[in-house]
C-alpha cells in the first residue's frame, strides 16, 4: 500500500534505530497517558540553569505545577516570573521560606556549587523530593554525607541533574557499548571548549561574586565540575565503572582577569578494571572542537555531540559487513561522507536532555523508583570531579578509594 | 608470415577484453543509489544515470513541482501519460486488482487525514463524515489508462506512486545498463535491488543482505539473512511500529483504502523477490497490508513471487517465515 511517504521516514530513521530498545523507564515516558496528579514543585536558584529548567517545566504541564520560585536576587525572580506561564509561582528571597511551604512536594536546586550540599540537605530534611543540579556536591565529604542522608530517607527521591545522558541517544550509546559495537574500548576523548571568558555580564555592579561564582574556587569546581563532569558521569554509568587514578594540569592561561578557577584544564584518567584511558579537557581560548566526545574501541568509534551521534566501524569491522554486495531494507543503511553511520533513536526528534531528566524525576517520585542519575552515581561523579581538581590544582596523582564507590 | 600476423590480429580482436568493475553512486529520490557493473570499459557514466533519474523525477515525483504526476493530481480529468507514468500507473492498477484493492495508489488523502502523511498531522482524528467524504475521492476503480491518457472519474482523485517509483527506477537503470550490453550488474536505490549475472573474475553470484527491522543485526551479522541471486529483483517494505495517538486510540499507520480506517496487522517487514523491481516493490507494499494467513494464501496463488516475512507473534516476539523458493536462495538457512 502506498500509505507512507518513504522520503519522510527515511529522514527520520536510520540504521542504528534504537527506539524499541530503550530502558523501560523511558518507554514509559514516551507512552505518557496523562497522569492525573501533578507534582507541586519549587525552584531554588533562578540563574541561567534554574530558568532553563523552568522553561522545560512549561513543556511538562501534565506532570509539574510550579508554585514557588526562590532566589536572593530580585531581578532573577522577576525574569523567572516571566517564563512561568501559569504564574502560580510565589516568590521567595530566602529558599528556607520556600522549603517551609508544606504544599511544595518537590524542589529543583540550581544554586552555585558550594551551596548544593546545604540546600539539598535542608530540602531532604524538609521532606521534599529533590532534583539537584550537577555536580552533586562541592567535595567528597559532602558527597559522603549526602549519600548517608538520602539513604536514611528511602521514600524521598534525590536525582542529580546530569541531564545529557538522559537523552535517548545516550541510552542507545550505552546499549551499543553493551552490544559490542565498539569491541574493546581503550581510549575516550572528551573536550568542552569555548573561545570566551565564561563570564556573565553583571546587571548591577557589586554582584561579581554572586553572578560569576564559577570564577572563584570558594564557590566553584571550575571547568571540571561545570562541564567535564557530564562526560565523567556518562563513562561511569555506561561502563559501570569509576576512575582509579587521576592526573591533571591547568592554569589561568589566557583570561588573567582576577579569576581563580583555571581557564585551561586537562585531566587524564585511568580506568584500571576496564583497561581504559580517559582524556578530559576544556579551554576558554579555542572553540574549534567545542563539545567533543569520542569512544574508541577495537571494532569502532562512537563520536557524540549533545544530540547527535555517529558510529564509525573500524576497517576490519567494515569488511565483516561488506561481505554482501547490497542490502535490501526499508530503512536502508545510510553512510555519511566520512564513512560513519548516524545513530538514531526512533522517529521522534530528540528533545532537550533536561526534558527526559525531569520526566524521569516525575516517574521516580510517583513510582518511588531510584532515578538513573541518583545519589550514588552523583556521588561517584562528585568524587571524580573533586579528585580531578585536587590533581589539577595540587599537581598530584589522585587515587580512588573504595569508600568513594558507594553502594 | 603475413597470414600468421593477420590471424594473430584476428585473435586479438575477437578475444573479449577482460571485465572490470565500475561503481556509480549518488543521491536520488530522497535516498541514495549505488550501481556496480562489469564491462570492458566504463560504458555507462554517472551523467547518463543522472539524466535517467531526472527524467523519472519529472514524471513521477510528488516532490518535484510541475511533474507529470502533480499535473495529473491538479487536473480535473487527467493527463497525457509519458512512458514512465504509463508503465507505473498500469502496474499500480494491475496490483490493485490482483490484491482486491489492498494496494491502492490513491489512498494518500486518507493517510494524510490520519496523520501519517508528509504534511503536519491534524489535531484530531477525522470524523466519520470526513472519512465518508474522503472515500468518495479514493479508490483506483476511479482511475483508468485509456490509450495514452491517464484519466480519473473524480476531479479530486490524487495519485501517489512513491511506494513503487523506487522499484521502477531500479528497473529503468537496469535497462540503461542492458542497452549498453552490460549483463553483469547490481543496481540499488533506497534498498531496492536488481541484479543480473555474476561478479568477475570470481564468477560468484551477487550476495544480498536483508536488513532486519531490529537493527541489532548490525552488531551480529550472522542474524542478518543473506541470499545469493543471479537474476531478479529484491525489495523490502517495513512497518516501523509507527503509531499515532489520536484521543485515546493508538492507530497503526496502515489505512484500509476501502473502509478508510486504520488497522493493525502482525507484519514487521516483507522482502519480495520477483523478476523486476517494480513488481517486487508493488507486492512488498501490498503484502505489508495483509495479515499473515492472508499473505500465505495469496502467495500460494503467486508462485512467481518469493517472499521472506518478519512478523510479530501475539506474545510480542518477532518471528520469520519464507516461501520455499526463497529458502533455497538463503545462504545459511
Amino acid at each position: 500500500m502506498t500509505n507512507f511517504a518513504r522520503r519522510d521516514f527515511l529522514q527520520k530513521t536510520g540504521l542504528l534505530t534504537g527506539g524499541l530498545l530503550l530502558p523501560n523507564g523511558l518507554i514509559d515516558v514516551f507512552a505518557t497517558a496523562p497522569m492525573a496528579d501533578k507534582i507541586k514543585i519549587g525552584i531554588i536558584g533562578c540563574g541561567d540553569r534554574g530558568k532553563g529548567l523552568l522553561k522545560i517545566l512549561q513543556e511538562l504541564p501534565d506532570k509539574f505545577e510550579v508554585i514557588g520560585l526562590a532566589d536572593e536576587l530580585p531581578f532573577r525572580l522577576r525574569d523567572a516570573r516571566k517564563i512561568d506561564k501559569a504564574g502560580k509561582g510565589k516568590l521567595y528571597a530566602d529558599y528556607r521560606a520556600l522549603l517551609d511551604v508544606r504544599a511544595i512536594e518537590a524542589v529543583i536546586i540550581a544554586v552555585p556549587l558550594h551551596l548544593h550540599f546545604a540546600v539539598a540537605k535542608a530540602a531532604l530534611l524538609a521532606g521534599k523530593q529533590v532534583f539537584l543540579e550537577k555536580t552533586m556536591t562541592y567535595d567528597i565529604p559532602q558527597a559522603q554525607e549526602l549519600v548517608r542522608l538520602a539513604q536514611q530517607r528511602p521514600n524521598q527521591t534525590l536525582q542529580v541533574g546530569h541531564q545529557y545522558r538522559y537523552s535517548p541517544l545516550y541510552y542507545r550509546v550505552k546499549e551499543m557499548i553493551a552490544q559490542g559495537y565498539l569491541g574493546k574500548v581503550t581510549q575516550i576523548d572528551c573536550r568542552w571548549d569555548r573561545n570566551g571568558s565564561w563570564r556573565r555580564p553583571l546587571p548591577e555592579p557589586g554582584l561579581e561574586r554572586q553572578i560569576n561564582w564559577r570564577m572563584y574556587r570558594e564557590y566553584s569546581g571550575g571547568l571540571a565540575a561545570e562541564l567535564l563532569s557530564h562526560q565523567m558521569d556518562f563513562i561511569n554509568w555506561a561502563f559501570d565503572t569509576h576512575a582509579d587514578e587521576i592526573m591533571g594540569t591547568g592554569g589561568i592561561d589566557y583570561y588573567k582577569d582576577g579569576r581563580e578557577t583555571y581557564d585551561n584544564v586537562q585531566v587524564m584518567v585511568r580506568y584500571a578494571r576496564e583497561g581504559m584511558i580517559g582524556n578530559f579537557g576544556a579551554t576558554c581560548a579555542n572553540a574549534r572542537d567545542g563539545y567533543l566526545f569520542k569512544l574508541k574501541g577495537t571494532k569502532g568509534t562512537i563520536s557524540l555531540l549533545i544530540d547527535e551521534g555517529i558510529y564509525y566501524p573500524e576497517k576490519e569491522t567494515l569488511k565483516q559487513y561488506g561481505t554482501v554486495d547490497g542490502v535490501t531494507g526499508a530503512t536502508k543503511i545510510t553512510w555519511n561522507k566520512e564513512g560513519g553511520i548516524p545513530i538514531t533513536t526512533g522517529a521522534e526528534p530528540l528533545k532537550d536532555g533536561s526534558w527526559y531528566a525531569l520526566s524521569d524525576f516525575y516517574r521516580a517520585i510517583k513510582e518511588n523508583k531510584t532515578p538513573d542519575s541518583n545519589v550514588l552515581t552523583g556521588a561517584r561523579t562528585a568524587c571524580t570531579v573533586h579528585l580531578a581538581n585536587q590533581a589539577i590544582y595540587n599537581h598530584t596523582i589522585e587515587k580512588w578509594r573504595p569508600e568513594y564507590s558507594f553502594s | 608470415m603475413v597470414f600468421g600476423l593477420f590471424s594473430l590480429l584476428m585473435l586479438w580482436v575477437t578475444m573479449p577484453a577482460p571485465l572490470q568493475a565500475f561503481h556509480l553512486s549518488g543521491h536520488a529520490q530522497g535516498t541514495t543509489y549505488a550501481i556496480t557493473y562489469y564491462a570492458p570499459d566504463s560504458v555507462v557514466t554517472k551523467e547518463q544515470v543522472t539524466q535517467q533519474l531526472t527524467e523519472i523525477d519529472a514524471s513521477l515525483s510528488l516532490y518535484h513541482p510541475g511533474s507529470l504526476i502533480n499535473q495529473f493530481n491538479e487536473a480535473r480529468r487527467g493527463v497525457l501519460a509519458d512512458r514512465h507514468l504509463k508503465i507505473v500507473g498500469s502496474a499500480a492498477l494491475r496490483v490493485y486488482q490482483d490484491t482486491d484493492g489492498l494496494f491502492d495508489a490513491t489512498v494518500e488523502p486518507l493517510v494524510q487525514a490520519w496523520g501519517f502523511g508528509p504534511q503536519a498531522p491534524p489535531a484530531a482524528a477525522p470524523t466519520p463524515a470526513t472519512i465518508r467524504a474522503l472515500l468518495a475521492r479514493v479508490g483506483s476503480d476511479k482511475l483508468h489508462l485509456r490509450g495514452d491518457s491517464l484519466v480519473k472519474d473524480v476531479p479530486t482523485l490524487r495519485l501517489d506512486l512513491n511506494g513503487i517509483a523506487q522499484g521502477y527506477t531500479v528497473d529503468v537503470l537496469a535497462a540503461l545498463l542492458e542497452r549498453h550490453c552490460i549483463r553483469d550488474y547490481l543496481v540499488e536505490l533506497g534498498g531496492e535491488i536488481r541484479v543480473r549475472g555474476r561478479k568477475w573474475p570470481s564468477g560468484e553470484r551477487w550476495r544480498v543482505g536483508i536488513e532486519r527491522p531490529d537493527t541489532s543485526a548490525f552488531a551480529a551479522p550472522a542474524l542478518q539473512q543473506i541470499i545469493d541471486l543471479t537474476t531478479g529483483a529484491i525489495t523490502t517494505s517495513g512497518n516501523y511500529r509507527k503509531f499515532r495517538q489520536v484521543g485515546g486510540v493508538k492507530n497503526a499507520h496502515l489505512i484500509n483504502p476501502k473502509t478508510g480506517y486504520p488497522f493493525q496487522n502482525e507484519m514487521i517487514s516483507v522482502t519480495v523477490i520477483a523478476r523486476d523491481a517494480l513488481t517486487a516493490d508493488a507486492y512488498d507494499n501490498a503484502l505489508m497490508g495483509m495479515d499473515l494467513a492472508g499473505a500465505l494464501v495469496f502467495l500460494r496463488q503467486h508462485p512467481e513471487l518469493q517472499v521472506y516475512l518478519i512478523y510479530q507473534r501475539p506474545n510480542g516476539t518477532a518471528a520469520d517465515t519464507a516461501t520455499s523458493g526463497f529458502q533455497r536462495l538463503l545462504l545459511n538457512p
